[in-house]
């Protein structure tokens, strides 16, 4: 009765489907204060004072604490780096660092608090990239034992024959690549429960944490307490992909707090925080080079690489040096010759991320393999067949590969996928790529990474209870230990228990990192409960008799007769109280930890392998990159979970395809500026197709039954599997993830040679905004900017006072005249509360006014749509007649907001700007002279490429695209009770901003009765499924026989508001335009038009784009309906 | 001011009273006042709809809603019901989740299109599904799972 292979639920399933699980956010709230952090403005500043006096004197405050609370010096160990402490103390060194803390009654006390504790600050010209930090003249952010400016650590890596495998090669391909930041974006946001118990002088922690062994550690060594003082107790993990290996910042905050308050303290991050504080994938700039000979043959790799380190050393000299080991493992040429820096930044830090380095360096790896290949004019799956090891091959970092299924793995893409045929023929815009990964299964890295410990106690009911000290972020551990003691002591499944992470009543384990559990926890557990069958045997005997002991059916059977485990519990001698308990610790002896000058050394028991195919479409239009098939096999040896192992595979896979098409940490000033899941772009449901997962047949001598780890293999091959796919459609060669459409469309232009000429010096208007730009980089920024960094209080969102529910327009009328806003669906009011925004603090919700509702026909036949209609409801309303509406209404954000978002909040929604949205005190939002972040900033998304102003940011709404087109007035309810229209080409005079007078209301949207005749059709360019717009097109004719008449092209997320591109309409008007007068016409519109900012000149090819996408679906519906 | 008769709403079935406190959302007074801690908050602005609660039967994200101004039947995923079952089984069986925390939401949205219907054609089916889970962010399982699990509870294989 084995439980090794089989699909088993998660133990704790019941409970994490119906809402019982518990995370921190979920324990009882009673007696337990609420903590709050505030964080520097600066990226890099000596700390001049600290008075907390005024915070401290607000009611509800129970503790503030300092670095003056924790003892001196006090520093973060960190793999001996202990360059950080739990608070600031006298330096700040990035924008987020944590520099006090309050606890309070309540949040809002909290966080009032807060902003009353004055810190005088000496801001220093902060180094904010690699290529400042490591400028002759910048300041060094910590004295380093390179002796070198702002280098953490310095390596140079020579494995094997260099030269040799150098001068037997025939040619050589190289590359400089970027990957970027990644965040782990866990969907729990960070966060604590700490509870002080004075009288007992002990810590309790409930953290979501994969490695409570490094909590305890960390956080008593900064509290200055003995590990035995602080335990961390079971609570669900929401998500950790490395986030969570090592101690996270909040957990000593709040322990500390608790402290001295003598309460219990929750500490919860706002999604905010969680992505712009805490730590990242560290982002890699690697130059590359391989050198293959005439057969095929990978002979050497030589580069050098610079990481990332943000602020401070976490993991940084670890990725680095498992990135470089990546490069040492997967294929066996005669040498390796790589250097490394690590660089600090005024960034936050990078920490442990899923895959290690190796996701970074394996994307330049695998991506040059493809060159390489290539050049060699060999197919890339082939070329990394001839150099895949074999099971029993020393790799060049030392790595012995007790079994090796890359083969196996390749050879499993190439049939799924039916490859050759896939190469050879294909569509236009159609690729394949293929790219291979290796991981450890669990890195010795010295002291006892070795080593997990395993307890299992065996009651007289008989049943069992494992215990064991890491923490199960989800990957399914807990199931696994279960199943493997299920099957040791052939107990049914649901007889067997199993908890994690309580550091009191768990023995030890180092945690979930490196792809361990399996392996160690996996040998751990069978060797617990390999013992605890001894003993049962010993109890069993004299009368169980010669024969081989079976375990089976919750029975110990043997030639003498069979007895319950239950009741050979009780006849142990070392049996408690009705319980056996064992306790054992395996220390895996076939590993070495790498030598510390050279690198080398055998590191992991066992070695799993990955190949990942991606066939995407890369439209030539847009830039845009969808997948159409993703299929990743892999060789986990022998699956002991195969959902959970499938799990791994797909979810890795996804966040990998996540950093190779939407993801970076995006940084303006050392602010992150795009630290929200509308900014941040990871798949979402319908950006990815179905990851096909394939497990090879394999298994591992040194594994238990044969198993090998799994976690972040699925991540790394990926980015380089879609680029080798996208290379192979376009003949383009993407090196700097992520692989967004401005990086295809630019790629695209350069190759072709297309530049656009806007002729500015026609345009005299523009003179002076050019002038402007010009002088952002030139100091101009700097000058604004210091006017305004860090004077104003990071979140300014006010208590809501007042909703009144008024049921006719009167009463609207009359909350409006006593200063209320109107209400609808509230989604963007939440938003910007959470952002920071003041908001208002008096409504009127619109829900009950009938006269904004309501969908009629008017005598003429056109419509009148209420505000207050919801999109979903517009959306079906308008299907039979005006079906562009629901057409773009399906690519708003998703249903949920659907069901509630009104249209009149649709239109006149605040800009998305990131920089307004996030964080930045902006011309928008401090007026004056504070500057436009996005002039200087990224701003190749979201901002506009045509009649950009003081302000670059654009109306994000997409109805208004559809609803300029189709001719449409918006009715204005004036304060005097009369009504006045604006056509849409006058609604909007700014980006989101509209000519609504004080105390008017948009009442209703008129479209004329001549909208139903048109054709119309709606496109759009977005990150992520639900985006907003980088770009939108309405087009719509009217179709006479053989000609359109009255065409109108309306672009929406080019310009502040939305646009007619009357140039071309007037040109296009009378014909019905094939492809290629669309691309001439609207291409010399746009060129007559557009001013873009340097980085988002790419926009106005996209926009040619969209609408030539547009006019082709035009022209299909019309040939259809003709048809029809 | 409206009467009292309206101010009533129902959870999971309960009738109560509407707050009459303008500030709590409808998540934070589910999670707060009620203690129905199994909708999650992992924005709060509208953006990863682990929120997700029925509002009369149809998804709609509990962050956005000021708590005084819900009418109707709210479901969370405490009160999905034994009819859910099978949905939740399928979650568990074909790795719908992993760490869970944004699993409220995806079954709450899910149990919302099983009662709607969904196309009886798998590709068809598949498409509906990922476009209408788009607005419920997965971190750990690339959703391929929690599609899978949607479509086994549908009846499409």
């Amino acid at each position: 009765m084995s439980e090794i292979g089989a699909r088993a639920r998660q133990l704790d399933w019941a409970a994490q489907t119906d809402g019982r699980f518990r995370y921190t956010g979920d324990l009882p709230a009673e007696g337990v204060l609420r903590a709050s952090v505030l964080r520097s403005p600066h990226p890099f500043a000596r700390i001049l004072s600290i008075d907390t006096a005024r915070a401290a004197a607000l009611p509800g405050v129970r503790a503030i604490v300092t670095a003056a609370d924790f003892p001196a010096g006090a520093r973060y160990l960190h793999e001996g780096a202990a360059d950080r402490a739990p608070l600031a103390d006298g330096v700040v060194r990035f924008v987020g660092q944590e520099v006090a803390a309050v606890a309070a009654d309540d949040e809002a006390t909290a966080q009032a608090a807060c902003a009353a504790i004055e810190v005088r600050y000496a801001r220093q010209p902060a180094p904010l990239g690699i290529a400042a930090a490591v400028r002759p003249r910048a300041l060094h952010l910590h004295e380093r034992p390179t002796g070198l400016c702002n280098r953490a650590a310095l390596f140079h890596r020579r494995w094997g024959d260099f030269a040799a495998g150098r001068d037997a090669a025939a040619r050589g391909v190289a590359g400089r690549f970027v990957f970027a930041a990644q965040h782990h974006a866990c969907m729990e946001p960070g966060g604590v429960l700490a509870t002080w118990d004075e009288a007992e002088q002990r810590l309790e922690l409930w953290s979501p944490t994969g490695a409570p062994y490094y909590v305890v550690q960390e956080v008593a060594h900064v509290l200055g307490l003995a590990p035995g003082q602080v335990i961390c107790r079971e609570i669900g993990v929401g998500g950790s992909f490395g986030a969570r290996t090592k101690v996270c910042e909040y957990e000593a905050i709040a322990a500390m707090l608790s402290r001295k308050a003598g309460r219990p303290v929750r500490l919860i991050l706002s999604r905010a925080e969680d992505f712009a504080t805490t730590k990242s994938r560290h982002a890699f700039e690697m130059e590359l080079c391989l050198h293959g000979d005439v057969n095929g043959r990978l002979r050497a790799i030589e580069g050098d690489i610079r990481v990332d380190n943000g602020a401070y050393s976490h993991s940084g000299a670890s990725v680095t040096s498992a990135g470089l080991k990546g490069l040492g493992m997967l294929y066996r040429p005669d040498g390796l010759d790589m250097s490394a820096a690590l660089v600090d930044t005024a960034k936050p830090p990078g920490g442990s991320f899923r895959g290690y380095g190796s996701t970074q360096t394996g994307f330049a790896l695998e991506s040059l393999v493809d060159e390489l290949a290539l050049a060699d004019g060999r197919d890339p799956l082939d070329y990394r067949l001839a150099n895949a090891n074999p099971a029993g091959t020393t790799t060049l970092v030392g790595a012995k590969l007790g079994s090796s299924g890359l083969s196996a793995c390749l050879e499993a893409c190439r049939d799924r996928l039916d490859w050759p045929h896939l190469r050879s023929d294909r569509l236009a815009g159609v690729g394949v790529g293929i790219a291979s990964a290796v991981h450890v299964s669990g890195s010795h890295v010295g002291g006892e990474t070795n080593r997990s410990d395993c307890a299992i106690d065996l009651f007289a009911d008989g049943r069992a209870h494992v215990r064991f000290g890491s923490g199960d972020a989800g990957t399914g551990q807990k199931t696994i230990l279960a199943q493997i003691v299920a099957t040791e002591l052939g107990l049914p499944l649901d007889r067997v228990t199993a908890e994690m992470i309580d550091s009191e009543r768990t023995p030890f384990d180092m945690g979930s990192w490196s792809s361990r559990g399996t392996h160690y926890g996996g040998h751990a557990a069978r060797q617990a409960a390999r013992l605890l069958r001894e003993r049962l045997t010993e109890a069993a005997q004299p009368e169980l008799g010669n024969a081989p002991p079976r375990f089976e059916h919750g029975m110990l059977h043997g030639s003498g007769g069979s007895w319950p485990l239950g009741e050979l519990v009780e006849r142990c001698p070392e049996a408690k109280g009705g319980r056996l308990s064992v306790q054992t610790a395996y220390v895996e002896q076939a590993v070495e930890p790498a030598d510390k000058a050279s690198g080398i050394g055998n590191i992991s028991a066992s070695y799993n392998f990955a190949a990942h195919a991606a066939v995407v479409h890369v439209c030539e239009l847009t830039g845009a990159v969808r997948l159409l098939r993703f299929v990743a096999a892999h060789d986990v040896g022998t699956p002991i979970n195969p959902t959970f192992v499938e799990g791994q595979i797909v979810g890795g896979a996804v966040m990998g395809i996540g950093a190779a098409l939407g993801e970076e940490v995006v940084t303006e000033q050392g602010r992150m500026v795009n630290g929200a899941f509308v900014d941040y772009a990871m798949p979402r449901a319908g950006d990815v197709p179905r990851v096909e997962a394939i497990l090879v047949a394999g298994e591992d001598p040194a594994g238990p039954y044969g198993a090998k780890g799994v976690g972040e293999t699925g991540i790394n091959p990926p980015p380089a599997a879609i680029a080798n796919a996208i290379r192979d459609a376009i003949g383009i060669r993407l090196t700097e993830t992520p692989f967004t459409p401005d990086k295809v469309l630019g790629a695209i232009a350069a190759a072709s040679g297309h530049r656009r000429r806007h002729q500015l010096w026609r345009r005299p208007s523009r003179w002076w905004i050019s002038l402007v730009r010009w002088l952002y980089p030139r100091g101009l920024l700097d000058l604004l900017h210091r006017r305004v960094e860090g004077r104003f209080p990071a979140n300014e969102a006010r208590r809501i006072a007042r909703i009144d529910r008024p049921a006719g327009l009167k009463g609207l009328a009359d909350a409006l005249r006593e200063g209320a806003r109107p209400l609808g669906g509230g989604v963007d009011l939440q938003a910007l509360r959470q952002q920071g925004h003041p908001g208002p603090v008096h409504l009127a919700a619109v829900a009950d006014v009938t006269e904004l509702g309501g969908i009629l026909r008017d005598e003429q036949g056109g419509w009148r749509i209420g505000a207050s209609v919801t999109l979903k409801a517009l959306a079906l309303a308008t299907a039979a007649d005006l079906p562009v509406l629901g057409e773009a209404i399906g690519t708003v954000a998703s249903p949920q907001i659907r069901a509630v978002a009104t249209l009149g909040g649709n239109l006149l929604q605040e800009k998305r700007c990131w920089f307004f949205r996030n964080g930045f005190d902006c011309y928008k939002r401090r007026g004056g002279l504070a500057p436009c972040y996005a002039i200087a900033g990224d701003h190749r998304f979201h901002h506009a490429a045509v009649d950009g102003h003081r302000c670059q940011a654009v109306t994000p709404s997409d109805l208004a695209t559809v609803l300029l087109a189709l001719g449409a007035e918006a009715i204005v309810a004036m304060p005097d009770g009369g009504e006045r229209r604006l056509s849409f080409d006058r609604l909007y005079v700014g980006p989101g901003e509209t000519a609504l007078g004080l105390g008017e209301l948009l009442r209703a949207i008129h479209i004329p009765a001549c909208a139903g005749r048109l054709s119309a059709t709606f496109e759009k360019l977005r990150l992520w499924e639900g985006g907003f717009a980088i770009v939108s097109v309405c087009v719509a004719w009217e179709r006479e026989g053989e000609r359109a008449r009255d065409i109108r092209i309306a672009l929406g997320g080019i310009a502040p508001v939305p646009i007619r591109l009357g140039r071309a309409e007037r040109a296009i008007e009378g014909i019905v335009p094939d492809d290629d007068a669309v691309r001439r016409l609207v291409g010399d519109a746009i060129d007559h038009i557009g001013h873009p900012l340097p980085g988002n000149g790419w926009k106005l090819d996209a926009a040619c784009g969209v609408v030539r996408k547009a006019a082709a679906r035009l022209r299909s519906l019309d040939a259809r309906q003709h048809a029809a | 001011m409206a009467d009292t008769a309206t101010d009533l709403l129902r959870v999971n079935g309960r009738v109560l009273a509407a707050p009459t406190d303008p500030e709590p959302t409808l998540l934070h007074w589910l999670r707060v006042s009620l203690r129905l801690t199994g909708t999650k908050e992992g924005c709060g602005r509208g953006e990863c709809g682990a929120c997700t609660v029925l509002l009369d039967g149809q998804p709609v994200l509990a962050c956005l809603m000021p708590a005084m101004l819900v009418r109707g039947e709210v479901t969370t995923v405490e009160g999905l019901g034994e009819a859910a079952g099978p949905l939740r089984e399928a979650f568990a069986d074909r790795g719908g989740y992993q760490c869970g925390f944004c699993t409220s939401g995806q079954l709450v949205h899910a149990w919302a299109l099983l009662q709607e219907g969904l196309p009886r054609e798998r590709p068809a089916a598949e498409a509906a599904v990922r476009h209408a889970l788009s607005g419920n962010l997965c971190r750990c399982t690339g959703y391929a799972g929690i599609v899978e699990a949607v479509l086994q509870a549908g009846g499409i294989a």
